[in-house]
């Protein structure tokens, strides 16, 4: 799920960037720091969309950097369990298969795979009823259901089903 | 979805979201995310719903007799046992792949080279093998693990080459195009890699018959560079690229990393000692020199093929001999129709195979041997019994062939004089490597003079 929230930030800035461009070096130093970086608390920052204030600086003894408190608005996502995530494949085997949904690595088991979904190994690996209809491959784009996740501080891997109603390939890159 | 309009956008403190997520976290507390809430509250409507049909179902039942009710408590019991005790067959970032628990412990075998954070436990390896070699087999297909140095390439450190081997650096061909070239400079590991010849013809015919993987000791960025070199359209290895990170043992291959069985796996290696467990598995392979450095590793003082500017035979060399031998395996295993194909041992192909090669042979060995060592227990001598041969250490009218160094010995004059074969030990290695009978007169003994 995306969330737009507040968060807020202590940023250390060389003296070298004072002067007029102060507010857009902070800004651009922020985004470089921030920008697809992963907490465990709030999930993966995707953008920054504003500055809500920056506080004033604080002279650090001896090196002369300054550090500002700012707090900026960004977008960030982060997924739970029992959220339904669409998602991209991205490797096919016996095990199972596993998908990103931007940073989020989801494997789906072949036990939460239905089970008249049959594994073919090849050079592209795919799970494919018996009637040939539904395929899942690599870049198969497929509906899931999260069952399980675990929020790092750098990665964020998850569980997810494709075991029930409504769930599975959505858009399939072969036929499409 | 009022959460997302809600509070968070207009609150000024992340403090409040991160408070929200927690409680949205906890669903077991009660005064969480308005989402969350109204999520429990459909679940437990649905829930009732459900136990109310329950209900009403043994309730009607209830006036043909008392079973009806018994066995529908069983099934509700059956469910949520089922759920309560989920086996963990594995984990993925630590999290159970079928229930999505967390896991405590660590357990069973990490399979890193499929994917970071992936680990199977032991049931889970045996359930997923014999769905494998279900789904192989009706494919006619087996396992193959090739090693990659010294049997499919050869490659030296940038600083470990000689002056002679510098005219290599111009003739290297480009990493834009790798499908057809065979000498490669990795300059950012520092490394020169030469395939061995007949290398792509090899892996085509082979990934016909069989389902291969990558098995070296390089580290994992070393085994990813050389798959993408032999293997550029990623049509023959897949994921199936192990590294000596991925192993359960120290200088040790195990085919516990593979996801075969047993019993449908063949490994080409030149290391004997690599792979104590699975010997019956493996076809020595001999070894592919090609630089200079890679001589001297292993104790050769002689001009390296890169210095001689010449290389192994395309048509002949070892890759093109074993391939001969993996389709005759192959065709070993599938060919015959009579039993059932799942009892089949390709340890077993393997071995009746070699057999054939030295089968009417009668060996005696002639001073090869340390004079106080148990002779059954030499290397050669079980080389020889290994490709069907009879050993002796007695002369007697059946014996076909004597061994020896020295045609000086007694024994290698009795060969002499009775007209039998004289030859030296690099015969059986030979035989051994190339899989066939060789040309005894290839391998005659000169007499040793003693001073």
């Amino acid at each position: 799920m995306f969330f737009h929230i507040v968060m807020e930030r202590n940023m250390q800035l060389h003296p070298r960037h004072f002067g007029r461009n102060l507010r857009e070096n902070i800004v651009s130093k922020l985004m470089k720091d921030v920008e697809g970086t992963c907490s465990g608390r709030h999930g993966f920052v995707v953008a920054i969309t504003g500055i809500e204030n920056i506080g004033k600086g604080l002279i650090r003894d001896g090196t002369g950097f300054v550090t500002f408190p700012v707090k900026y608005q960004c977008v960030v996502f982060r997924p739970f369990k029992g959220e339904i995530l669409e998602a991209v494949v991205t490797m096919v085997n016996k095990m199972g298969f596993f998908a990103e949904a931007g940073p989020v690595q989801i494997f789906v088991s072949n036990h939460l795979i239905p089970d008249d979904m049959e594994f073919q190994s090849g050079d592209m690996p795919n799970y494919t009823t018996s009637d040939g209809s539904v395929k899942i491959q690599k870049d198969s784009e497929v509906r899931l259901k999260i069952i399980g996740t675990r929020v790092d501080a750098t990665e964020i891997f998850c569980i997810g089903t494709i075991k029930d109603d409504f769930l599975g390939v959505i858009n399939d890159p072969a036929t499409a | 979805m009022s959460l997302v309009t809600d509070s968070p956008v207009n609150s000024s403190s992340s403090d409040d979201f991160a408070a929200l997520l927690d409680s949205a976290l906890d669903s077991a507390s009660s005064d969480s995310s308005p989402v969350e809430e109204a999520k429990d509250d459909d679940d437990v409507e649905i829930e009732s719903i459900k136990r109310h049909k329950v209900e009403n179902m043994g309730s009607t039942e209830e006036p043909d007799g008392s079973t009806s009710q018994v066995s529908v408590t069983e099934v509700l019991e059956e469910e949520s046992t089922k759920q309560n005790t989920c086996t963990h067959p594995g984990s993925f970032g630590d999290m159970c792949i079928i229930c999505g628990q967390r896991l405590e412990q660590e357990s069973g075998v990490t399979f890193g080279y499929i994917h970071k954070g992936l680990r199977l436990n032991n049931d889970e390896i045996v359930r997923l093998r014999s769905k494998d070699m279900k789904n192989l087999l009706r494919h006619k297909k087996l396992h193959l693990v090739l090693d990659l140095d010294h049997t499919l390439l050869n490659s030296t450190q940038l600083v470990h080459m000689t002056p002679e081997e510098e005219y290599l650096k111009s003739q290297t061909d480009s990493l834009q195009d790798v499908s057809n070239g065979s000498l490669f400079m990795l300059e950012n590991m520092h490394m020169m890699t030469k395939l061995r010849p007949f290398v792509r013809t090899f892996l085509k015919e082979a990934s016909e018959m069989y389902e291969m993987h990558i098995y070296t000791m390089g580290d994992r960025a070393y085994a990813l560079a050389m798959a993408n070199i032999l293997d550029p359209k990623r049509e023959y290895f897949g994921e199936r690229v192990i590294s000596r990170d991925d192993g359960t043992q120290k200088h040790q291959k195990g085919l516990d990393v593979v996801l075969g069985q047993e019993s449908a796996v063949l490994i080409l290696d030149d290391t004997e000692n690599a792979w104590t467990k699975h010997k019956e598995n493996l076809i020595l392979m001999e070894r592919y020199h090609f630089f200079r450095s890679s001589c001297h590793q292993f104790g050769f003082n002689c001009k390296s093929l890169s210095e001689l500017k010449s290389d192994e035979s395309e048509t002949e060399g070892a890759l093109a001999t074993v391939l001969k031998v993996l389709k005759q395996i192959h065709n070993n295993f599938f060919d015959n129709t009579s039993d059932n194909l799942m009892g089949r041992d390709v340890r077993q192909v393997l071995k009746t195979l070699r057999q054939e090669i030295l089968k009417d042979c009668k060996i005696v060995f002639s001073r090869v041997f340390p004079t106080k060592f148990q002779a059954e227990n030499h290397q050669l001598w079980k080389m020889a019994e290994q490709l069907g041969a009879t050993c002796s250490t007695e002369l007697d009218p059946s014996v076909t062939h004597v061994v020896a160094t020295d045609a000086g010995t007694e024994k290698s004059r009795w060969a002499a004089k009775e007209k039998k074969f004289l030859v030296h030990p690099r015969w059986i290695e030979a035989t051994n490597y190339l899989w066939q009978k060789l040309p005894e007169e290839n391998f005659s003994v000169s007499v040793v003079k003693n001073q």
